[in-house]
């Protein structure tokens, strides 16, 4: 998408550019279109424009009391989650933002008012059990979402009655939460409000930073895995692992099987043209393997590399389609297989995620339209992503090192907030 | 190629000049006729052409002994080929030193015929365009041999075969079996001793290696070819000296009927049933690309049989051969889902009741030789408990051993290059295989090398 030059095919630069002309309605509108239509696609884009898109929504919406932001938050969650539910990198975003929020939200506490721990309780129950009707911290949800939409249509709003707008939009977006009972927390958090919003912010800047930096960052540990003379398989390898390589190959000599899209064989010379060159002018030599099963040459191969899309707590791996193949021919003979991903796409979710959970895509991938007696008879199948089994990876490098499979528990334990893993980010927003 | 186009002018040049009368076709190149041929007189006798005939063929004939000498040196390779048709060490002789050496009597024959002195023309010429990564170094790859490179002994026949061979028009093991057969035939048909010899004794060292020569050194030969090959040289060895040339052509001629009929015809039938009876109304079958073995049963099971059952095809991206199979499986209302990569490839297999699988070849541990990517789904299926039926004729079975896909392999032509690499064939173990349907038995995979010993007891 990207790389098209027409100008008008939307991708994350330009969903990116527009997102300070736009209100932010209109933005969360947008992006949750490019996501269903799969024209923001990849975790990384995904991840760095939710984050973008929540960072509006904090630096932009009216909201006076953590809970209410928390409650956009969630709701801005769902919606984008449900666009492309796939995608675990969008989710892993909104829970890392979600925990900042509350993280700072009771050091303002801490500084401002003795009750500290009181505010934050209830909203413990209100968000595990999201479908509970008891919720003391839900109806502050309501200004908000009024709020947005004031923002958005002011015009309409100069003449008519806020009430309306306000339980339409409700209506629209959460209906059934219509219980409306002020909160006493509301006043006492008001006055920290603007302070508590430069923090956040900053938070979710951090967050965009730590998502850029991931690439550097993963790559330190390359020199340690990829050894001289080494045979290294590598899978349609996204700019981390290209990356990964590329800096190894600074420092050693091996050889790498670059497996490349069957689609895209004409391009892929392009798509890996730097690649191809680091690793030529550094004397180690990449070997573009065109075979769908790479059976045959595991028993060559010493280590096989394959990029995460996103990473479940029990290490379980979602792939691009047809690694999970070959990470179980590398298992036949044995071979190590590592993941690289950085930490934001560790998911704490595990609903999704069985071995079923197949991404399936364009059929045209293979199959022309113009085809007529297949498109008419034949049911084309076309896996984008595939879930490939923690008891075939070896091991995990993100940008905070080397895991075991063990490990990946107390990471997603450091990065989350108990309260926002157990908020279910799916069931809900599909309504 | 670039010099095998530039070679019959140049040649023709200075022949002209010494036997215009005897080269009329020659004619096609006037411009050099014009100018040399006033010049040098056409004074070459009838007995000193002769002469220099004699020398010449005697050089070529020492030359193709030297390269048969070198090529059998490593192993008993392509001069007694019947042993050894294969893929691996055949090609290898061909690759390294057959490539030369096929290349050589001729070069030599046509070059020497001119000067003598233009001996130093480029002999080796489209080697460096393929730059086979190192690692793979070892494995074999078809080349398109130019007709005019080929021994002048190679029949016409033949040399077309070789070139469907090298171009993969014909790419099948038991395809490219019969295409031999049937062009042996012809080479066979054509043939008469010459006076002073016997067939027995001429017939294939003179006349079947030097096709056999080219047809290897265009692809690789399958296990298939070496196997048929060495039958049909221990028919020829048989052959009485006494009987006169014709009946033991007719001979001939008719056992290579009879084996194509047999090993082939009968072979493919019974097989096709056997598997076909496999089928059970209600399955899902999952094959992988198109072979036409498996193609036959599921139609077979359709037709025949009148099963219903519904198709997954896998594909290899790189051929795509299974849109064809598909496109013909529909046709008879057969239901096919089907899938370009091996993406989502646990899912489909766990959708699948039955894989069938075509081998290429089966070597004498059990393990299969196929297509690249067979191995892949045949470890699917046996995660899932699948069963999964691997489908050969005997003639492809080796007595060799393979445990690993780089032993015995063959390297794309058309996909190597700085840029791209790929393999034809994968092996895939034996205890990854349920059953092996040969003619002679359905049973498990370990038992190929008993068959083996049976077939050769039977001969």
């Amino acid at each position: 998408m990207a790389t098209q030059k027409g100008g008008y095919t939307p991708s994350l630069e330009k969903f990116l550019d527009s997102l300070k002309s736009r209100p932010v309605q209109a933005s969360v509108e947008l992006l949750i279109s490019l996501l269903k239509r799969r024209q923001i696609k990849g975790s990384e884009a995904c991840a760095t424009a939710t984050a973008h898109i929540l960072l509006q929504v904090v630096a932009r919406d009216k909201w006076t009391n953590v809970d209410q932001l928390l409650g956009r938050i969630q709701l801005i969650g769902r919606k984008l989650v449900a666009a492309q539910p796939h995608e675990l990198a969008t989710g892993n975003i909104v829970r890392r933002v979600l925990g900042l929020i509350r993280d700072e939200a009771s050091e303002e506490r801490n500084d401002a008012t003795t009750d500290s721990p009181r505010p934050a309780s209830p909203s413990l129950p209100a968000v595990s059990h999201a479908s509970s009707p008891s919720k003391p911290a839900r109806p502050p949800l309501l200004p908000s979402i009024g709020g947005s939409f004031a923002r958005t249509q002011s015009m309409f709003n100069l003449l008519s009655d806020p009430n309306v707008i306000l339980s339409t939009g409700s209506n629209a977006s959460t209906p059934g939460q219509v219980s409306g009972a002020s909160t006493p927390i509301l006043n006492p958090q008001a006055t920290n409000v603007s302070s508590l919003r430069s923090e956040v912010i900053d938070g979710i800047q951090e967050i965009m930073d730590e998502i850029k930096m991931v690439d550097e960052q993963v790559q330190t540990y390359a020199d340690i895995f990829i050894h001289p003379g080494d045979y290294i398989l590598v899978y349609q390898p996204s700019r981390t692992v290209q990356k990964f390589l590329t800096r190894a190959a600074s420092k050693r000599k091996f050889t790498v099987f670059l497996v490349v899209d069957p689609s895209t064989t004409a391009t892929s010379e392009g798509q890996y043209a730097s690649l191809l060159k680091s690793m030529a002018s550094n004397g180690s030599s990449v070997i573009t393997v065109l075979n769908a099963g790479l059976m045959a040459y595991m028993s060559r191969v010493d280590k096989v590399i394959l990029g995460a899309r996103a990473i479940t707590a029990q290490g379980g791996v979602v792939v691009d389609s047809g690694a999970a193949a070959i990470a179980r021919a590398a298992r036949e003979r044995r071979r190590t297989v590592i993941v690289l991903g950085g930490v934001y796409k560790l998911s704490s979710e595990s609903k999704l995620l069985s071995e079923s959970q197949i991404e399936w895509g364009d059929p045209s991938k293979y199959v022309s339209f113009a085809d007529g007696s297949l498109v008419s008879q034949v049911r084309v199948k076309n896996a984008v992503s595939e879930f490939l089994p923690a008891d075939q990876v070896d091991t995990y490098i993100t940008n905070l090192g080397a895991h075991a499979q063990e490990n990946l528990h107390t990471i997603i334990a450091d990065h989350y907030k108990e309260e926002d893993i157990n908020f279910d980010l799916y069931g809900k927003a599909q309504r | 190629m670039s010099t095998a186009t530039s070679d019959p002018p140049a040649e023709a040049k200075p022949k002209n000049p010494e036997k215009p009368q005897t080269t009329p076709a020659n004619a096609a190149a006037p411009a050099n006729a014009e100018s040399a041929a006033p010049l040098a007189a056409p004074k070459l006798s009838g007995a000193e052409l002769k002469a220099k005939a004699k020398a010449e063929k005697q050089a070529r004939r020492a030359q193709a002994k030297a390269s048969k000498d070198a090529t059998t040196g490593g192993a008993p390779a392509p001069a007694s080929t019947g042993q050894s048709g294969h893929p691996a060490a055949e090609s290898k002789g061909n690759k390294a030193k057959g490539k030369q050496d096929g290349a050589l009597p001729a070069n030599l024959g046509v070059t020497g015929r001119a000067t003598g002195a233009r001996g130093s023309v480029p002999t080796i010429p489209p080697k460096p365009e393929n730059p086979i990564p190192e690692c793979f170094g070892h494995l074999s790859m078809a080349k398109r041999l130019p007709i005019t490179q080929a021994d002048k002994d190679v029949h016409p026949t033949v040399l077309t075969l070789g070139q469907q061979m090298a171009t993969f028009a014909i790419d099948e093991s038991i395809t490219r079996l019969k295409a031999t057969l049937l062009a042996f035939k012809k080479v066979i048909d054509s043939y008469t001793t010459p006076p002073g010899n016997t067939l027995a004794r001429h017939l294939t060292p003179h006349v079947l290696n030097p096709q056999i020569e080219y047809l290897s050194a265009c692809r690789p030969m399958c296990f298939s070819m070496g196997n048929a090959i060495r039958w049909l040289k221990l028919q020829v060895s048989k052959i009485d000296p006494d009987v006169p040339d014709i009946d033991a052509k007719k001979q001939l001629c008719a056992s290579i009927d009879a084996f194509i009929q047999e090993r082939i015809n009968f072979a493919d039938v019974v097989i096709t049933q056997k598997t076909a009876d496999y089928i059970q109304n209600g399955d899902v079958i999952l094959v992988y690309g198109r072979n036409t073995l498996v193609q036959r049963t599921l139609l077979h099971a359709r037709l025949v049989d009148r099963k219903k059952f519904d198709v997954i095809i896998i594909d290899d991206p790189y051929e795509r051969q299974g849109q064809v199979l598909a496109k013909t499986l529909t046709a008879e209302g057969i239901k096919v889902s089907y899938s370009g990569d091996f993406g989502a490839l646990q899912y489909q297999v766990k959708l699948a009741d039955r894989i069938i699988l075509g081998a290429e070849g089966m070597f004498s541990n059990g393990a299969l030789y196929g297509r690249c990517g067979t191995s892949d789904l045949a470890i699917a299926a046996k995660d899932f408990g699948k069963q999964v039926y691997a489908l050969c004729e005997t003639i492809n079975i080796t007595e060799r051993v393979s445990t690993d896909s780089l032993t015995y392999n063959e390297i794309d032509p058309e996909r190597c290059s700085s840029s791209s690499f790929r393999l034809l064939y994968d092996t895939t173990p034996s205890h990854y295989l349920s059953t092996v349907v040969t003619e002679i038995s359905s049973a498990q995979p370990t038992s190929v090398s008993y068959l083996l010993r049976k077939l050769e007891d039977s001969n």
